[in-house]
């Protein structure tokens, strides 16, 4: 199997348009969830959400979340300094949940006699499934190689990335595009509230007194590269993915396994296949969604899998929200940053650690250490849990 | 591929036939004269009737219903033991928007008290997928892979390729759609491109051949090359390339050559423009007789599953698929 490297990053978060942007809200510990504008609250104890500021750009015609992804892959590409011939040959893996779904609702909804922000267009059908930002992004960047829409709920955006990298590591591409998007939509604003698990402020991963979830939007893709064709054309590798494990709870459709089997499972799978032990990992970016019962099983799994406190553990949720299909990617992007810049994003509004959770969750502020390895956890609606596994550049 | 990949079972819910290889030998087979018997559109649900438990049948929606009762087919048909070592890679064009709708609808009609939380998940378009390995205790990777038109074939290559790189022991791949009249109207309506929709669920088993021969396992064939990639073309459009990367690299793989092709399992589906574009794409391999299963089971993302059930049923042959937007799958399965 072959190395795969991190070559080109891109992001487009609630901090704005931009890798630079993004880790420097991170960095500084900043809490972007804010009141929501984006879609009707009234009616709903919730009214805070993580949007991405204005700006996104592109043109109107396309979905919101068709514009995150595209400003996010073009960033990524650009970054990696590939030549137009790599394009050819290069897949194309996105991580996808709503697709455009926000415009479409604006369409339905007005159809059905109740207007709401946005313009209502049959044209926005088009773009209704997942599939349609690989559809768009595979065309406007002109990538010929695998094109594929992975819908794995909230672990979607590291999923991409673990197909890409097998895809990589098993010689059927050398080069790949992998990454998630998603714009805030109404559904998924009111299923979250319907399942009580939105918190009214911003959510306090880890924190014992946490009430829930926050949610958001963003774009993150990268360029993962197998390491010989790296190395041959000069380009840098900000990281090399060294595991990227998935597996399936297989429990049930909402809820994680109560001791959390699959996300330890998915955990020690990523460590073998990159040859490491537990011990060696320094930083865990958890899915951390501050739902009671997600932190409280997946410190569990972690405390199965490194004992107790003996890995730093941050949510990066505490500032950007849940960005569903997009969380994991943005997280892998926060996780490859940690790795470069030796320093862990910190839990914002983290004050008392539940006691169920026994690690050092870096409250409110970051944390500089050296890293050598470090993991982000994503985990999705029907037990699909993705691990990821970085090493930093030697 | 580093390890050989073997189709070891067959499952499917269609209109025309329901059932594990046997059944579908027959129903795969071309019509002594050419056309199709005219089908009971009420089968489908007959057959969910008869074959999804009570528990079942409340609980989940009926596209997760359709993939359930085709993946437990697929299943009994290898003789695999549930124990949890199977991985799920299903593909689908339109998940569960008859779901998603209903769940719009409820707040319309009621407002916030009229959300459902039982039907939020299946909004989310892995809900066939997470249904599916609660119930069939599957618990390594499972994915949904969305895509128009060749959800099925993209998700048993991917399949094969995790098999083959040693990642899961064996894999049930294939795909699933239904059909709602609303949903499929609108969408052709604001997309263009009107293919003769069905609706099916199908799923084939893949597993090591080493591992499939170890435990007396009935090969029914291999997966001896896969590729997936795409041509130019935009959105839902249809593209003038008419040279394929991904189709010569398969048969190079495969070390199979046009002439050797038993059979080539199109994507043909009533769309015109689309198929006139992949006629000339498979131009190199026009040799051997070309079989459009879409005329007869409608086209889903199911598929890419009966395709590959028929390769394996009268290979060596490939299975091509090429989607509006230009993405596009190619398997060799070896007899």
């Amino acid at each position: 199997m072959r190395r795969v490297l991190v070559t080109g990053l891109g992001a487009v978060s609630p901090f704005g348009a931009g890798v630079k942007a993004y880790w420097a809200g991170l960095a500084a510990g900043t809490c972007a969830i804010r009141p929501a504008t984006l879609i009707e609250t009234d009616g709903f104890r919730c009214g805070v959400a993580a949007e991405v500021p204005d700006g996104v750009g592109g043109s109107s015609r396309r979905s919101r979340a068709d514009r995150l992804a595209f400003a996010a892959a073009r960033e990524a590409l650009e970054d990696a300094g590939l030549a137009a011939a790599d394009h050819r040959d290069t897949a194309l893996i996105v991580g996808a949940v709503g697709g455009g779904m926000l415009e479409a609702e604006a369409w339905h909804w007005t159809r059905r006699g109740r207007p709401v922000r946005g313009p209502a267009r049959l044209g926005a059908v088009r773009s209704i499934l997942p599939s349609a930002h690989a559809e768009s992004l595979g065309h406007r960047l002109g990538l010929g190689g695998p094109r594929e829409s992975i819908v794995t709920a909230c672990s979607s955006g590291a999923a991409s990335l673990a197909v890409a990298a097998e895809l990589i590591a098993a010689g059927a591409v050398d080069v790949a595009v992998a990454g998630g998007a998603d714009a805030l939509t109404r559904i998924c604003y009111m299923g979250f509230s319907a399942l009580k698990l939105l918190d009214s402020a911003p959510c306090r991963p880890f924190d014992r007194d946490r009430k829930g979830m926050s949610i958001g939007e963003g774009a993150a893709f990268v360029v993962l590269e197998a390491a010989e064709h790296a190395r041959a054309r000069g380009a840098r590798g900000y990281a090399e993915l060294t595991g990227a494990a998935m597996t399936t709870d297989a429990h049930h459709v909402t809820a994680p396994h109560p001791e959390g089997d699959g996300m330890a499972r998915a955990m020690r799978a990523a460590l073998a296949q990159g040859r490491v032990v537990p011990g060696d990992v320094g930083y865990v970016n958890a899915h951390g969604t501050a739902t009671l019962q997600n932190d409280r099983i997946e410190a569990a799994a972690l405390r199965a899998v490194f004992g107790e406190g003996r890995v730093l553990v941050s949510s990066t949720k505490s500032m950007i929200g849940h960005t569903m299909a997009a969380a994991g990617s943005l997280e892998a992007l926060a996780t490859v940053l940690a790795l470069v810049h030796g320093l862990v994003p910190p839990t914002a509004q983290h004050e008392h650690t539940d006691p169920e959770v026994p690690f050092d969750c870096v409250p409110r502020v970051a944390r500089e250490t050296a890293l050598a390895h470090a993991i982000s956890n994503s985990f999705g609606f029907g037990g699909q849990n993705v691990t990821l596994l970085f090493r930093a550049r030697p | 591929m580093t390890v050989r990949v073997a189709i070891t079972g067959i499952g499917a819910v269609t209109l025309p036939a329901t059932g594990g290889a046997a059944v579908l030998a027959h129903a795969l087979a071309p019509p002594a004269d050419g056309a199709g018997a005219a089908l009971d559109p009420e089968r489908i649900d007959r057959v969910l009737a008869e074959l999804v438990e009570p528990g079942e049948a409340r609980r989940l929606s009926r596209v997760s219903q359709l993939a359930l009762v085709a993946g437990r087919l697929a299943i009994a048909d290898a003789g695999l033991a549930a124990d949890g070592a199977l991985g799920l890679v299903i593909g689908t064009e339109l998940g569960d928007l008859r779901s998603t709708i209903a769940f719009a609808e409820g707040y319309l009609a009621r407002g916030a008290s009229g959300l459902s939380p039982l039907l939020f998940p299946n909004t989310v378009m892995n809900t066939m997928a997470s249904t599916a390995a609660i119930a069939l205790t599957a618990r390594e990777l499972s994915l949904t892979i969305d895509a128009p038109g060749i959800a099925g074939e993209i998700a048993i290559a991917r399949a094969a390729a995790f098999v083959a790189a040693g990642r899961i022991p064996a894999a049930l791949a294939g795909g699933v759609d239904e059909l709602d009249p609303a949903v499929a109207a609108v969408l052709a309506e604001a997309r263009g491109g009107f293919a003769v929709r069905g609706e099916a669920a199908a799923f084939v088993v893949l597993e090591s051949l080493a591992g499939a021969a170890a435990r007396g396992a009935r090969i029914l064939g291999e997966v001896r090359a896969a590729a997936t990639g795409a041509l130019p073309a935009s959105p839902y459009g249809v593209g003038r390339t008419s040279t394929s990367r991904v189709l010569a690299r398969t048969l190079a793989h495969a070390g199979v050559g046009p002439g050797a092709l038993r059979a080539v399992y199109t994507g043909t589906n009533g769309d015109g423009r689309r198929d006139a574009w992949e006629a000339r794409v498979l131009a190199p391999v026009a040799a051997a007789p070309r079989i459009a299963l879409a005329r007869r089971f409608g086209q889903s993302s199911a598929l890419g599953a009966l395709k590959v059930a028929a390769a394996a049923l009268d290979g060596p042959a490939l299975v091509y698929g090429l989607a509006r937007g230009g993405g596009e799958a190619a398997l060799v399965i070896g007899g």
